[in-house]
């Protein structure tokens, strides 16, 4: 028996180590969440977002008045905005445990996580530029600007990848208690679709398609953060099923 | 006693394979999307937005902001559809990475070219449509700054040379020391022309007109004729691969 | 043109009871080294082909321009450069005709040698490069200086890919269990291949008048 423990030990640390590992990526997520929400407050280009067709010399006045704020709200975006990666990196770990015919699905949707997270790094990038020399002549900072928030709003692609691998690995999940509920597959599926209209940001400056309009901004906004908290509860789940799991059979 | 001499297995790993579900349906659903979207690649980028084949970069800023004028609409269409599937480029990646898993070699080429072209995408492909879409977005901007952003689309563009120069080395090298033949070794020699072609293509920065500049003969034309040989190559041989992959075949994950 | 001297060779010089099991089984006509290899020479020939036909239009485009530059390069250089090569590519033919013989000991000298020209091509044409570049004749001076710089760049691209395929030849003749002819046969392919583009690159952009 004795020797029975010895083999199996490192294998069990390695599990909980693993769960561990898992539990933390999870937790940070509200953690970003609430350092997130103090920045969107923050940014005083977000309440309510500015609009596409302010004339160069407001946009240039926009950011000297409000220098501080902006530059505090962007330098916590710089340094938290990559801070939901641990948190995405936990689908595709999740992705893998499932009873998929092979890991394709995860691999693409981690290709798709890295892309996005980087997008989403040079769009607050471009709104420090900006503000670092406010007096810079209006058309260059209006440039700024238009880079910084087409950046943010149109680039849904890689959303909708992710959603769509995402509901796909769910669906061929063969588990006979499969990792994720098939609704949260459907619920990937309307997250991919309400994000879609976003990508027209680049196109229109006014209407509910623009940057500030109600489909592209409040409410993509608002499917981004729903999809993060569904799919928290559901990862916290995933997880401690997992650990007992493990534990069951250990 | 014959209890200890079996090694424990992973109980996750285990329970994956126990109940994995047959056939190859999603490593399928990845590769046709591969046809499909290069063909609204190549409807966006050739049909549309006008970036292939790129229009010359020794233009005067007036016919710079003609260009941009008179391709408005469809720069406009072309690249907010690019915003919608440039996501699906990603799952190109993880099935040629998940094939290149099941190479004697190990994971760790397979994780360098997931990397190397989700860094890639953005220069090389979504940032010549930030570039364009900006500077149609508001046309009265000052002509410089369209320019500039004339410049700066295609240069990223056409220019992005090492994201994919080292997705090409690490490719070819994952093949030519690969041991299960998961592709010929002649892809491996095919993939090598598109490390050349990425170097022969450094003096973009340099020309303005001539074989070396953005459009030019060797930089541009020759360039993207390697790049769509190779692309069809790997088409057939992941279609192969797929097809001639054994239904339930575990592959190493570490 | 080296290539098919061996392989002519192979047939009427080869003693039966050197050959090793492979050759035994081959096919009187097969292919030297392997399909692969022949995939990767013959496509790069074509792509080689194509660089030296747009240098020719662009040439006939300017060609003072293109007769005037070619003065300040150094014929000398690379005619040296072209007998560097040469000597390495009749090593390489030599080591094939040695492995086939089943001489390994001699196959990994002349393998080596045709490696350590192969080094003292690139140092050669490091030292001719330093020397334009002093003189002031960089990539960007004119079309045949960026033609110049570019398509001898490639070329010692090609050399250096070289060296990392005689260096496998040379692991795989050092073991026993390793040994295939084929391999050396490949390894020869792509070093001729490489000697065979020089010969071209140097008549272009050296020699025409």
């Amino acid at each position: 028996m004795s020797v029975q423990a010895e083999v199996d030990q490192p294998l069990i640390g390695q599990h909980n180590n693993d769960i561990t590992a898992q539990t933390v990526s999870l937790w940070i997520t509200p953690v970003s969440g609430l350092i997130f929400l103090a920045a969107f407050l923050i940014f005083p280009g977000f309440r309510p977002p500015m609009s596409p067709s302010m004339p160069a010399d407001q946009v240039a006045a926009f950011f000297r008045d409000h220098t501080t704020s902006i530059r505090l709200s962007m330098i916590i975006f710089d340094i938290c905005g990559v801070m939901l990666v641990p948190f995405f990196m936990l689908i595709v770990v999740q992705m893998k445990r499932m009873a998929t015919p092979s890991h394709v699905f995860a691999y693409s949707y981690l290709s798709g996580v890295a892309t996005g997270a980087t997008l989403f790094a040079i769009a607050d990038l471009f709104w420090l530029i900006a503000a670092f020399r406010p007096e810079r002549s209006p058309n260059l900072v209006v440039l700024l600007n238009d880079m910084a928030w087409i950046v943010f709003t149109a680039p849904v692609g890689m959303l909708i990848a992710q959603n769509i691998c995402l509901a796909l690995a769910i669906y061929m999940d063969a588990r006979p208690m499969p990792i994720f509920p098939k609704w949260v597959g459907h619920f990937n599926l309307v997250c991919a679709a309400v994000m879609t209209p976003a990508a027209c940001a680049a196109v229109f400056r006014t209407g509910p398609l623009a940057w500030n309009g109600f489909v592209s901004f409040w409410l993509k906004i608002s499917m981004f953060s729903l999809f993060v908290i569904v799919m928290f509860f559901m990862l916290r789940i995933a997880i401690k099923r997992q650990a007992f799991e493990e534990k069951g059979v250990a | 006693m014959t209890v200890i001499s079996t090694p424990a297995t992973p109980t996750k790993a285990v329970d994956a394979q126990k109940y994995r579900r047959p056939g190859k349906l999603d490593q399928w659903i990845c590769f046709w999307s591969v046809p499909i979207f290069f063909t609204l690649f190549g409807l966006i980028f050739v049909a549309l937005t006008r970036v292939m084949p790129p229009p010359s970069p020794n233009l005067t800023t007036t016919q710079v902001l003609y260009f941009f004028h008179h391709h408005a609409l469809t720069i406009k269409i072309g690249f907010t559809m690019l915003m919608v599937v440039v996501g699906f480029a990603s799952w190109t990646n993880g099935l040629v990475a998940t094939h290149m898993k099941r190479m004697s070699v190990g994971s760790v080429w397979a994780y360098g070219y997931i990397a190397a072209l989700a860094v890639g995408a953005i220069p090389g492909c979504i940032f010549a449509a930030f570039a364009f879409l900006t500077a149609v977005f508001r046309p009265d901007r000052n002509p410089h700054v369209m320019v500039l952003l004339y410049d700066m689309g295609l240069l990223m563009f056409i220019g992005s040379l090492g994201c994919f120069a080292a997705q090409y080395l690490i490719f070819a090298l994952a093949i030519l020391l690969d041991k299960n033949k998961i592709f010929p070794k002649w892809l491996a020699y095919v993939t090598i022309w598109q490390v050349v072609t990425e170097g022969l293509a450094a003096p973009v920065f340099i020309f303005k007109h001539g074989p070396f500049a953005w459009n030019g003969a060797i930089s541009f034309w020759q360039g993207t004729a390697i790049f769509v040989f190779w692309q069809v190559c790997l088409l057939y041989l992941l279609h192969r691969a797929i097809k001639d992959q054994p239904l339930g075949e575990a592959v190493q994950d570490i | 043109m080296t290539l098919s001297t061996d392989a002519s060779a192979l047939s009427t010089a080869m003693p039966p009871e050197n050959a090793s099991v492979e050759d035994a089984q081959r096919p009187k006509d097969y292919l030297p080294g392997d399909f692969n290899m022949w995939v990767f020479v013959l496509g790069d020939m074509i792509i080689f082909a194509i660089y030296f036909i747009i240098f020719m239009v662009e040439r006939t485009r300017d060609r003072t321009l293109f007769l005037a530059s070619q003065q300040h390069l150094y014929q000398t250089i690379g005619l040296i450069n072209t007998l560097v090569l040469l000597t390495s590519s009749w090593c390489m033919a030599r080591a094939v005709r040695a492995t086939r013989s089943g001489n390994s000991v001699q196959a990994l000298r002349l393998v080596i040698g045709a490696a350590f020209c192969g080094i003292a091509f690139i140092a050669i044409k490091v030292v001719e490069w330093s020397l334009e570049i002093h003189h002031g004749y960089t990539l960007p001076r004119n079309d045949f200086f960026t033609f110049y710089f570019m398509l001898t760049g490639v070329h010692l691209f090609h050399v250096v890919m070289g060296l990392v395929i005689l260096g496998v030849v040379v692991r795989e003749l050092r073991n026993p269990d390793l040994r295939r002819v084929s391999m050396v046969e490949a390894g020869a392919t792509y070093w001729h291949m490489v000697d065979l583009l020089w010969i071209v690159l140097f008549a272009l952009i050296y020699v025409m008048r």
